[in-house]
């Protein structure tokens, strides 16, 4: 029997810091030695840039524009440690439908049945920002990818994002849908940041997978066009990439979330707005106290 | 409870924009839609219009850009642009109409953008989003028709004071489209006007190019062609009245009265119309005597469009004398439209009006039925539907048969009739209709 290939997708708010953690996690598990994919669901077509020395790959869709006939052997190129990378890509901004792109090329290498051919561990999904349409949702729907993480900072915009994202969830739950692995808080530095986003995962049934520091050495990393695990290797940050890397290896059982709804997502900004200012104010509420 | 679709009497806005277009002459529609939305339209047409489909660039011949996969993905503004391009070289016209279908509305390809490049080299194109989603084939008639009066129609003419437009006759989705135009012509053109009516052999492209000179616009439905005729009068300001499709002597009547006092013509009306029913009554003379001795007074079940069910409800009440018992209207219409139709249909003591029932699905025809007459243990001494007549579409049939009544398809879908020229409007139209009704109801002997 084939042995069964783990995908997980990423998702989160554009800007939140997706495409780097998704290469980071990619560079760490095949560090750890699992034969690993990432495929960019993105038309800007830049999740893999780290991981190719900052070069831009063909996508999917481009090559599928010109030839009517694709292998996807042609559309694979190996990244950082032997990483098989895909870019799905998508049309020039304004015209057709990306996310039809994305279904196209999500089935393009589901039908050529290349994970096994590849004998690929993991495959990771990295999707843009909103679940806007039913394309972004394809990763978790039936059949692609069985966990889903989400990358959160503790802005309300990410949050409202990543709640976006656990109704998507919610509705694919019951027809064989991927379930949710939990948040990836980025850019954790403030304490009260990490109360915010611990208090969101706690109201939506959800856990914190790990916390993710704001460091300069991401940022120098890529710079030179590089994954802070191949850059600064023994950096603390690749460090805490390399523990969330395990733990998304050795995650084994998914969750449906409770996504809160929008009246109720903004009042509790709303409570968490009038804290941080009592909390400016020097004003001692239990929550001012805790932190 | 969610409500299927049970035989649909119409099909969608690309369908009805494009059928519109197939009727008027030297115009080519070129579809930008997927592939298969042409052809599904035609065998709708072809099934439903009274053995009318396609013609010169219709039907399976019509042109579109077939969009496919790839086409959704990276938009398919340049299949269009090369499907313009082909349909210019190959097909003979003088105006073309790019139309649009649900999948290249979805993913907002930017047709006005490709027409306007045509447009700049001279070539007579007009962009119209048409995408079946937005309704049905009556809407679809409604924008293709007004983005013709909006880029086509020639601006600033000269006012022609005795000149009148029809609209709201929708070629195909009513079967007898060039003889209801024919005959409104005909019924005007009594009382001097000149008639435009864009779609038959009498009329050009010249007729719709210059149409903004018209005085009047004169809808003939309460709600097909209206928004035609507000953008008429928005972007050329020719006024528009509303009447109802004249079949036979009373509508004709009060159809030239409407058109003579809004065109305040100096013209003798009533002579006019005096003239005509005496003609109509001569060629009933010879009726009356058998109709009351063979008993062909019916009553009648009427089960139609908006066009029809008012029309020819009215014309069995106030010309025919048949007692129409339930008019069932099978679009979807808002409530104030139902309020405005269903006092249309009021009548005076003693004559009964019918019941009026809005419901798209014309299966439940024979539970307002049961519901009028509720079934008795016997029937001997119950007041029943004998001898009764069902005058609708061809799906209407069975109902005919199940009441034992006499069946005559008069609106969509027609597929027991061939329709060419035949009509029901004007003082003549009426006498067809008379026709039609009783050789059905006398068939059988």
């Amino acid at each position: 029997m084939a042995k069964k290939i783990k995908q997980i997708a990423i998702y989160g708010k554009g800007g939140i810091g997706k495409s780097t953690t998704t290469s980071n996690i990619s560079a760490a598990l095949s560090k750890l030695g699992y034969k690993v994919m990432q495929f960019g669901c993105d038309p800007k077509s830049d999740s893999t840039n780290t991981l190719r020395g900052g070069e831009y790959i063909p996508t999917v869709l481009d090559t599928l524009r010109e030839k009517s006939s694709v292998k996807a052997n042609d559309l694979i190129f190996q990244g950082f440690n032997g990483i098989y990378c895909v870019e799905a890509g998508g049309p020039a901004p304004g015209v057709g439908c990306a996310g039809r792109g994305i279904i196209t090329a999500v089935e393009l290498l589901k039908q050529q049945k290349i994970f096994e051919k590849l004998d690929i561990d993991i495959v990771i999904y990295d999707v843009l920002g909103d679940v806007v349409c039913g394309g972004f949702a394809v990763p978790i729907r039936e059949g692609i990818a069985e966990h889903v993480f989400t990358v959160s900072s503790a802005d309300f915009m990410a949050i409202y994002a990543a709640n976006n994202l656990f109704k998507g969830i919610q509705k694919y739950s019951n027809s064989g849908g991927a379930l949710l692995g939990g948040i990836i808080a980025n850019s954790i530095n403030q304490p009260y940041a990490k109360s915010i986003v611990d208090d969101f995962a706690q109201r939506t049934s959800t856990q914190i997978v790990q916390y993710v520091p704001r460091s300069v050495t991401v940022t120098q990393s890529e710079l030179q066009g590089k994954t802070t695990i191949e850059a600064a290797p023994d950096s603390e940050q690749a460090a805490v990439y390399t523990a969330l890397a395990k733990k998304i290896a050795e995650h084994e059982k998914s969750t449906t979330p409770a996504p809160l709804d929008v009246a109720e997502l903004r009042e509790w900004a709303k409570s968490w707005a009038d804290q941080l200012l009592a909390l400016e104010t020097g004003a001692v509420t239990s929550v001012g106290q805790s932190i | 409870m969610s409500n299927s679709i049970e035989r649909p009497r119409y099909y969608c806005s690309l369908g009805g924009a494009l059928s519109t277009l197939e009727a008027l002459p030297d115009t080519i529609p070129i579809l930008h839609a997927a592939v298969g939305c042409a052809g599904s339209i035609a065998w709708a047409q072809n099934g439903g219009s009274g053995l009318q489909v396609g013609g010169y660039c219709g039907g399976l011949a019509v042109p579109s850009s077939n969009v496919s996969e790839r086409d959704v993905v990276f938009g398919g503004v340049d299949r269009l642009h090369e499907q313009i391009g082909t349909t210019l070289e190959l097909m003979d016209g003088e105006l073309y109409v790019v139309i649009t279908g649900c999948v290249t509305e979805i993913i907002g390809d930017d047709i006005r953008s490709v027409t306007a490049e045509y447009r700049a080299q001279g070539v007579d194109i007009v962009a119209a989003n048409t995408g079946g989603f937005k309704g049905n084939s009556y809407l679809g008639y409604d924008i293709v028709l007004s983005e013709l009066v909006k880029q086509y129609v020639a601006y600033d003419l000269p006012k022609a004071p005795k000149t009148v437009n029809i609209l709201g006759i929708v070629p195909y989705m009513d079967a007898f489209w060039r003889g209801n135009l024919i005959g409104a012509r005909r019924l005007l053109e009594k009382i001097g006007v000149t008639v435009n009516t864009f779609f038959t052999n009498e009329d050009t492209l010249d007729n719709l190019k210059n149409s903004s000179s018209a005085a009047l616009n004169v809808v003939l439905s309460d709600v097909y062609g209206v928004d035609a005729a507000r953008t008429y009068e928005e972007v050329h300001g020719v006024p528009f009245i509303q009447a109802t499709l004249p079949v036979g002597p009373t509508a004709s009547a009060e159809l030239l009265r409407a058109v003579a006092s809004a065109l305040n013509l100096d013209v003798d009306v009533e002579a006019v119309i005096d003239e005509e029913n005496r003609q109509y009554f001569r060629y009933l003379e010879p009726l009356a005597d058998v109709y009351n001795d063979a008993d062909l007074q019916k009553y009648a079940v009427v089960i139609a469009d908006v066009n029809y069910a008012v029309a020819v409800t009215r014309f069995l009440i106030d010309d025919l004398g048949w007692l129409p018992v339930l008019t069932q209207f099978t679009d979807v219409l808002d409530e104030e439209t139902q309020e405005i139709i269903t006092a249309k249909l009021r009548t005076d003591d003693p004559i009964p009006a019918p019941k009026v029932v809005f419901d798209t699905n014309a299966t439940e025809a024979i539970r307002y039925i049961n519901e009028l007459y509720p079934k008795q243990e016997s029937d001997k001494y119950a007041e029943t539907l004998t001898p009764a007549f069902v005058i609708g579409s061809s799906l209407d049939r069975s109902l005919a048969t199940k009441i034992g009544a006499g069946h005559l398809s008069v609106t969509y879908p027609i597929s027991n009739r061939a329709v060419l020229s035949r009509g029901y409007t004007g003082f003549a139209g009426g006498l067809s209709l008379v026709e039609d009704l009783l050789s059905a109801a006398v068939a059988a002997r």
